[in-house]
Parts: structure tokens; C-alpha cells; sequence
């Protein structure tokens, strides 16, 4: 168990090694010169050098790479002498349009696309498996066809176009919603709520298609399964052997794929937060990428993939948990 | 005196097919006496395994049953499902043929040995439950069942887990067992040891056995009377010694004469009446 | 190594190794031994039975002599070559002459192929030509192995367990192999069935000559097959001999064991039976004299 746990620790940990370095490379050595994009247009050899000089960039690449990693434990000095700047840890530099910290800009925006996130996998979650439930129970009936009709509608429908159409019929035509605007929670719930309304759903409701389909088949196949006729064979009522036989085998596999959508949602939703103008990682990414700032796409990135290792060990170790067969090793 | 423990009559049992309902049990009658045993024999499409789901009233969605299915001078045609599901696991019990897919995965064995007593006796506490699952393990002579009681089916060999299945069907005391090609997925030294313990319980609780099977070797070892079925219908029925030393239909004489035997001459298998090879 | 006249396969001290890794960077590796220090000979004509409860390592064993997987260590000689060694042509050759029939017959066989492509997919492969053309090659192959020549185009889920596993058979034959190696080719088949296969491969052998490694678990079925037998448990044979010394003076405390757990009909029972069957038979030819 201890020997697993480590195992996958250690793996995590190559990868997110591996993650910094690609985006290393691919942000810093195959970009163009960040130097001359700091500069801006009336610049000197000299003033670029001395950028140079200030990132350190003119080290080896291998350098380059040490002193960003230790940046992202320990913290990193741009400069030296009167012009040095403290960036304390985990450090990732500083934007090139605003000159703020990359960091700073994240951990700001980083609990509107958390809100975005954990609603709308609320959202997605409660209805999949709901409507997975209903139409499994129901198969072949109306309810079960009534459903696959609607979580094909769902999942066919693109992001952007869900977004534009509701805003314009909620906001714009039957003016249910307000035009969306950021209200702290604390000001004014109902009006925050009303906000977060519109891209919950636009971001649950492909996902919920998908998690009604996955729900209806694991539980019509845990159904067949020939434990649950031993189950029924022993006499046990039907909640019974629903609650313990048939759900629990079938809803296992939802916790590996929720695990990994809700880390790489946590990481910004890129179009919907765009759309609804919502001060998220995802409009940050999206600005930062129109604006080529470098260090804040690298940081977005990084961000992303950070979550998206760490969900999938979350996930591992929640299926550990779950899963018996895994825990504990086999035959004795 | 004997009493009769099992009584069928006319048992069919069809499903929907594109061309009407195609019976997979046609007519059947079934004698089982109070303690006694009773081989079903057939291959592979026979209906011998429908027949034991009849009983149980456990047949996948579609089918019907029809005919009368008598237990103990119950009508269990007649009864509600709620009155069924107090017979199942109860009275009847059953073994089947995979323990491995038969287990649930996500349980202890302990756990599904308890739950079919808890489900049946109001008020037992998760202690006694408890006691009974590991009471059946040691009834069924596996070893240290004090702390195998919380293992999973993963960590059991096949024989093992049959045990277990057997072990659950046991703390429940049934009148009937019935067991579906309880061995057949098993080892032939694991078989043995299968059939010794069923011999062993049905000795010590005199509970009835209906064992349903492709292997003649192994019901001519177990049964006292027998039924032979092909394609959905009685073949032939009566005392296993009769059957086996004077077998009146072309079917069952043919089946018998396909048996390799390992202390027998050897020669030409015979695959039809009167004929080697078809 | 002088090849003994009559020995068409030789194998020698064959050791199979499997890893068991634990995965990950920290994960233990274990290493498996399948087979281990396995030798066997297989005559010219004879049916070497393999025989052993699951995991004993048979159909490994069995794998290693086809070559479909490669051995740790251990020799294995094939009418006079080097089996390992083969590349190439010979390596072509080979397959050719040692043919698998497996256990699952519709899984081993193409479902969107017609017999007929499946039986003289082998002749194709080896770019040989088929004689005779490939309608009335696969008619002659069918009703050798009892199918009906007719349904040369139909696909194998048209037919039940023992024709397909007929199927099986004749494509086998179709390249006149000298060695079949049949891995629980019966064991998935009714006992009806089971028979006439067994009577099939019996009838086959006499008439082509071929030698047979017969892989199997159910000791029944390796008595009425086999002339030789060699045990296999946990890896190792513990015992080889002849079919009678085996079944009758088994020397080895697991073949014992092994004996002794099979179920056997009463055989006071049998007596009667062919007793009253014979009377049976008696009688009814009397009424069709009278």
C-alpha cells in the first residue's frame, strides 16, 4: 500500500518535472526573443541587453531552467544591486504588459474560475447521474429515449454557441437575467448567484450528457452482472441490492473521469469565461494570448497542468479507496 | 416415509423471440423428495439452468414462467414477490457456477455471507451477523476464518470461493440447495472437493440438493434420481440406477456412450445410437 | 544430439519466464517460472497428452513448441532443426508443419471470412498452390472432417461449437502438417460433440499419419487420445510413460492424486448397462426377424 502510494507520488512528480521543462522550452527557447518584447518599440542594443542581463537570459539553457525551477520553490532576484527584485516563491516571473506578477494575477482570478468550476460540476453531476439513473431504471421506455434525445441535443450543441444563445434569450429577450457582472458573494448573494447562473449551465450541460450516458450504461451492465443475481438469489430486497450491489460498481468509473474534468476546469474555462466576460484564468489566458505576454501564458499553462496531475492522483487514490481489488493484493 | 420437498408440473418457460414466444423449458415435471437429491443433466442449450431460475423466480426480464412449482406444499406460482424473496436464500438456496463473477467485487466475503442472515432474521446486530459469517466459513473447512472473514473474493483461489458461495447458502439453514454446474469451472482435484463438502452438508442438515450439470461422471457420483433434459424437454427420468444401467431413450443412451471414462476400454466413443461418427 | 529414428519433435530443459512487474518506479519485479526445466519427445504418428490443472504451465509449454511465444532457455528440435534457430524460409516451413488447433473455436477464426477463405488461408499465406482450385480443395477438406462441402462459403458463426472447431480441423490439415498441437481443443464442447471430435482427430491421424501434442485437463478425454502421457504440475512434468503404465501404475503422488479425484460412473452400472443393452439389441433383432 505504502509502496503504491509512493509509486505514484514519484510519478507525479516526473511529470510535473517534465510539464515545466516542455514549457520551458517551448515558452522561453523556441518563442522569440522575450527580451525584445519587453523593450517595446524605441529600444536600444543596450536597454535589450540589459533585459537580457535582468531575465538572464544570455546563461545557458540549463541554467535558465535551474533558476526557474528554484523560482517556483524558493523564489528568484531579477537583477542585481539597487534594481533587484525580490519575486518570492512559488514565482513565475513577471507579466510583460503589466508588470505584476504572474502569481498575483492567478491567485486574483483564480477563485472565479474555482466558483465557475465547482458549480458547474455540481450541476452536471447531480443531473448526469440523475438522468443516467432514470434512464437505466427506465430502458427502452419514454423517459430513457426522452433522455438520450436531449443528452444528444446536449452534447452536439458547441460551448460558444449555447453561451450566446441563452444570454440572448435569458438576458436580452426575456430579460430573466441580468446582464452578468462580477458581485462578491457577500454583497449581494442572489445577484451573484443570478451571475454564475448562465456559464454553470452552459459548462454542465455537455458534461451532463456525457455523464447520463456513462451512468446508464454502467448501471444496465452492473445489472447483468452475475453478483447481483447472487444478490437477489440471497433474498435480499430490491433497495438493497440496488444501494449496495449495482450502484456502487457502477458509479465507481464516475469518480476517474469527474476527477480529471474537474481539475482541467479548475484551470479555466477558456471560451465560456470569455463569453461571459468573467474575470477567470481562462480570460486570462485568452487576454495574455492575444497580448503574446509570455510569462502569464506559461504560468496558465503550468497551472493547468499542475491541476490536472494532481487531479488524476486524487483520482487514483480515491479509487484505492474505493476499489478493493486495488487495495489489497490479490490470492494469498 | 419420505415427504415431497419439490413438486413441478408442466414448468414451461419462454421469451419473446421475432417468430412468438420461443419456450426454452417445455412441460417439465420434477420430483424432489424431503433430503433427497436430484440430478438435471443436459447440454449446452438444454434448459436445465432456466429450469433452477424458474424455481427461484429470478428469470432475466422477458421470460415467463408458467405451470406449478410446488415447495413444501407452497404454491410458489402464487406467491407475491415479497412473499418470494422470504423463501430466496431463506429455504432455497443456490450455488452457482463462476464464483469469481458471482462474488461481488467490492465486498468482503464476510459481508455477503452476513447480509443474506441479516436480510432474513429482523434484529440480528452486525456482531452476531458477524459470528454466523465465520461460523459458515469454518463449516465449510476454510482455515483461519476469524480473519478470512474480512477478505475479499480476490484474495480466495477458486476453490475457495466456492467454498465461500457455499458458506453463504449455509447460514441460512435451506431445505433445498440448488447448485449450477457448481464445478465445472473449477480444477478436477478442487472438484472433489467440492462434491465431499455438499455430500458432508446435505449429510449433516438434510437439506435437499438439486444438482444441474453437463458432467454424467459427476451426477451419477451425487444424485439418487435424475432427469435428463434436451432442447427444453424431459428426455427421460428416474432412480440414478436405473438410468445409468437401463437407459430407455436413444438421447440418453447416446450421452452415456459419449462419456470418456478413465477406467472404461478404449475404442470408438459412440456419439449416436448405434453410430461412431456422424 | 543424434536424432533417435521415430522422434519428430525433441525438446529439451525448457525454461519459460514471465515478469510480474509491480509497475511504477518503485514497483518490485518478480519473475514467474512457467515452465520449468521441461523435456518431452513427441514420436512420429504418436499423441503426446499434456495434461495438468490450470497454471500448470501445458499451454505455455505448448506455446514455446509452436513458437508463438519465445523460451527463457532450452532447446526444442523439430524433425532435425533447430527450432529457435529457424528464420526466414525454413521459419515459413515450419509453421506450416506444426499446426495449432486452439480451444475456442469461433475465436480463432476470422468471422468475416468464409470457410473457405479460412481453410486455404494457410496454402495463400504460404504461396503455395492450392490443388485442384480452392472450391473443390475446401469441398474434399470438409468432408474429410465431416461438414457438408456445400457451406464452403458460409462464415463460422453459422455454425455450432463442434463444426466450427471442425473448421479449426481442416484448416489444419490443409497444409498436410506434420504435427498438430491441440490446445483444449475439445474441452469447451459438449460431451456428444466432444466424442465425435475426438473419434475425428482419432480417424485423421490414422489415415495422415501426423503426429499430435494434445493439451488437456480432463483426464477422460486424454485416455481414449492419447499413447503417450506426460503430467505437468506447477511448471515441471513429474511424469511421463506410457497411456496404460500411467493410468494404471501412476508413479507419481500428484498423478495419483490426480486419478483419483476424476468422477467415475460405477462401473458395476456400466457392466448392466451394456448388459441390458446388448440384450436390448438382441431382442429388437429378433422382431425384425419375426
Amino acid at each position: 500500500m505504502i509502496r503504491f502510494l509512493l509509486n505514484r507520488v514519484a510519478g507525479m512528480v516526473v511529470v510535473l518535472f517534465l510539464v515545466c521543462l516542455f514549457t520551458f522550452v517551448i515558452f522561453f527557447v523556441l518563442s522569440p526573443d522575450p527580451a525584445v518584447q519587453v523593450c517595446g518599440k524605441n529600444c536600444t542594443t543596450e536597454a535589450i541587453d540589459q533585459i537580457r542581463a535582468n531575465l538572464g537570459l544570455d546563461r545557458p539553457f540549463w541554467t535558465q531552467f535551474w533558476t526557474f525551477l528554484s523560482g517556483l520553490f524558493a523564489g528568484r532576484t531579477y537583477g542585481t544591486g539597487a534594481n533587484a527584485v525580490e519575486c518570492a516563491a512559488p514565482c513565475l516571473g513577471y507579466s510583460f504588459q503589466s508588470s505584476q506578477p504572474v502569481t498575483d494575477m492567478i491567485v486574483q482570478r483564480l477563485p472565479v474560475s474555482a466558483t465557475v468550476a465547482i458549480g458547474a460540476a455540481v450541476l452536471w453531476l447531480l443531473a448526469g447521474v440523475t438522468a443516467g439513473l432514470v434512464s437505466a431504471v427506465r430502458e427502452g421506455r419514454f423517459a430513457d429515449r426522452f433522455i438520450a434525445g436531449l443528452t444528444l441535443t446536449g452534447m452536439s450543441i458547441p460551448n460558444y454557441v449555447l453561451a450566446l444563445a441563452l444570454q440572448f434569450l435569458l438576458v436580452v429577450t426575456l430579460r430573466w437575467l441580468p446582464f452578468p457582472h462580477a458581485v462578491p458573494f457577500g454583497e449581494d448573494p442572489v445577484q451573484w448567484f443570478m451571475n454564475f447562473l448562465m456559464p454553470w449551465i452552459v459548462l454542465a450541460i455537455g458534461a451532463a450528457a456525457v455523464y447520463t450516458r456513462l451512468t446508464r450504461a454502467n448501471v444496465i451492465e452492473t445489472l447483468q452482472e452475475n453478483y447481483v443475481r447472487t444478490a437477489r438469489a440471497k433474498g435480499l430486497g430490491p433497495g438493497l441490492v440496488w444501494r449496495r450491489h449495482a450502484l456502487r460498481p457502477a458509479l465507481t468509473p464516475i469518480v476517474t473521469i469527474f476527477g480529471m474534468d474537474f481539475a482541467s476546469l479548475l484551470g479555466g474555462a477558456l471560451i465560456t469565461e470569455t463569453v461571459f466576460g468573467l474575470n477567470g484564468i481562462g480570460k486570462l489566458a485568452a487576454d495574455s494570448i492575444t497580448k503574446n505576454d509570455q510569462p502569464v501564458i506559461m504560468g496558465v499553462t503550468l497551472l493547468a497542468a499542475f491541476l490536472v496531475v494532481v487531479g488524476n492522483m486524487v483520482v487514483d487514490l480515491l479509487y484505492t479507496a474505493i476499489d478493493p481489488r486495488v487495495r489489497v493484493g490479490s490470492a494469498t | 416415509m419420505s415427504e415431497a420437498l419439490l413438486r413441478v408440473r408442466g414448468l414451461t418457460v419462454a421469451f419473446p423471440t421475432a417468430s412468438g414466444p420461443g419456450e426454452v423449458v417445455k412441460a417439465l415435471d420434477l420430483d424432489l423428495d424431503r433430503g433427497g437429491s436430484l440430478g438435471i443433466v443436459g447440454e449446452s442449450g438444454s434448459g436445465k439452468s432456466m429450469t433452477s431460475l424458474a424455481i427461484m423466480g429470478l428469470l432475466p426480464k422477458g421470460a415467463t414462467r408458467s405451470g406449478s412449482i410446488e415447495f413444501a406444499g407452497t404454491e410458489l406460482t402464487a406467491l407475491r414477490e415479497r412473499a418470494m424473496r422470504a423463501v430466496r436464500g431463506d429455504r432455497i438456496a443456490m450455488v452457482f457456477q463462476d464464483p469469481l463473477s458471482s462474488l461481488n467485487p467490492y465486498y468482503t466475503v464476510g459481508t455477503q455471507i452476513a447480509e443474506a442472515y441479516q436480510a432474513h432474521r429482523r434484529g440480528v446486530t452486525r456482531r452476531q451477523a458477524r459470528r454466523v459469517a465465520i461460523a459458515a466459513m469454518e463449516r465449510v473447512h476454510i482455515e483461519d476464518a476469524a480473519r478470512r472473514v474480512d477478505h475479499y473474493p480476490h484474495q480466495f483461489s477458486g476453490g475457495m470461493r466456492q467454498r465461500v458461495m457455499i458458506a453463504m447458502t449455509l447460514s441460512m439453514e435451506p431445505e433445498l440447495i440448488i447448485a449450477d454446474e457448481p464445478t465445472t469451472a473449477l480444477d478436477v482435484t478442487v472438484q472433489a472437493q467440492i462434491l465431499d463438502l455438499l455430500a458432508e452438508i446435505r449429510a449433516d442438515t438434510g437439506a435437499g440438493l438439486i444438482l444441474i450439470t453437463h458432467d454424467l461422471a459427476v451426477v451419477s457420483e451425487v444424485a439418487d434420481r435424475i432427469v435428463v433434459m434436451r432442447d427444453g424437454d424431459l428426455v427421460e427420468s428416474g432412480t440414478a440406477e436405473r438410468i445409468f444401467t437401463d437407459p430407455r431413450e436413444p438421447y440418453t443412451r447416446m450421452l452415456l456412450e459419449a462419456v470418456p471414462r478413465i477406467d472404461d476400454e478404449i475404442g470408438l466413443l459412440r456419439t449416436t445410437a448405434g453410430e461412431a461418427e456422424s | 544430439m543424434t536424432d533417435a529414428p521415430g522422434t519428430l519433435l525433441r525438446a529439451r530443459n525448457l525454461v519459460k519466464e514471465f515478469d510480474v512487474r509491480g509497475g511504477g518506479l518503485f514497483g518490485r519485479s518478480a519473475r514467474l517460472r512457467a515452465v520449468d526445466d521441461v523435456s518431452l519427445d513427441v514420436r512420429r504418428g504418436e499423441t503426446l497428452a499434456l495434461v495438468g490443472e490450470s497454471g500448470c504451465g501445458k499451454s505455455t509449454t505448448a506455446r514455446l513448441i509452436a513458437r508463438l511465444v519465445d523460451t527463457t532457455a532450452g532447446t526444442i528440435e523439430f524433425d532435425g532443426r533447430e527450432v529457435q534457430a529457424l528464420t526466414g524460409k525454413d521459419l515459413h516451413a515450419f509453421r506450416s508443419e506444426v499446426q495449432v488447433v486452439f480451444q475456442d473455436p469461433y475465436s480463432s477464426l476470422n468471422p468475416k471470412h468464409t470457410v473457405e477463405r479460412i481453410v486455404t488461408a494457410p496454402l495463400v499465406y504460404q504461396r503455395r498452390p492450392i490443388p485442384g482450385g480452392a472450391r473443390a480443395y475446401t469441398g474434399a477438406l470438409m468432408e474429410r472432417v465431416g461438414l457438408d462441402p456445400d457451406h464452403s462459403t458460409r462464415f463460422p458463426a453459422q455454425f455450432s461449437g463442434g463444426q466450427a472447431q471442425r473448421i479449426g480441423i481442416a484448416r489444419a490439415l490443409a497444409v498436410a502438417p506434420k504435427m498438430i498441437i491441440a490446445d483444449e481443443a475439445v474441452s469447451a464442447l459438449d460431451v456428444s460433440v466432444q466424442a465425435q471430435v475426438i473419434n475425428l482427430l482419432r480417424r485423421l491421424q490414422d489415415e495422415e499419419g501426423f503426429s499430435c501434442l494434445f493439451i488437456a485437463h480432463d483426464l477422460a478425454v486424454v485416455r481414449q487420445i492419447a499413447t503417450r502421457v506426460a503430467v505437468m504440475n506447477g511448471g515441471r512434468i513429474v511424469e511421463t510413460g506410457d497411456r496404460d503404465q500411467v493410468f494404471d501404475t501412476p508413479k507419481d503422488p500428484y498423478t495419483r492424486k490426480l486419478l483419483a479425484a476424476v468422477p467415475r460412473i460405477r462401473p458395476e452400472w456400466d457392466a448392466a448397462r451394456r448388459r441390458n443393452e446388448a440384450a436390448r439389441r438382441a431382442r429388437e433383432q429378433e422382431d425384425a426377424q419375426r
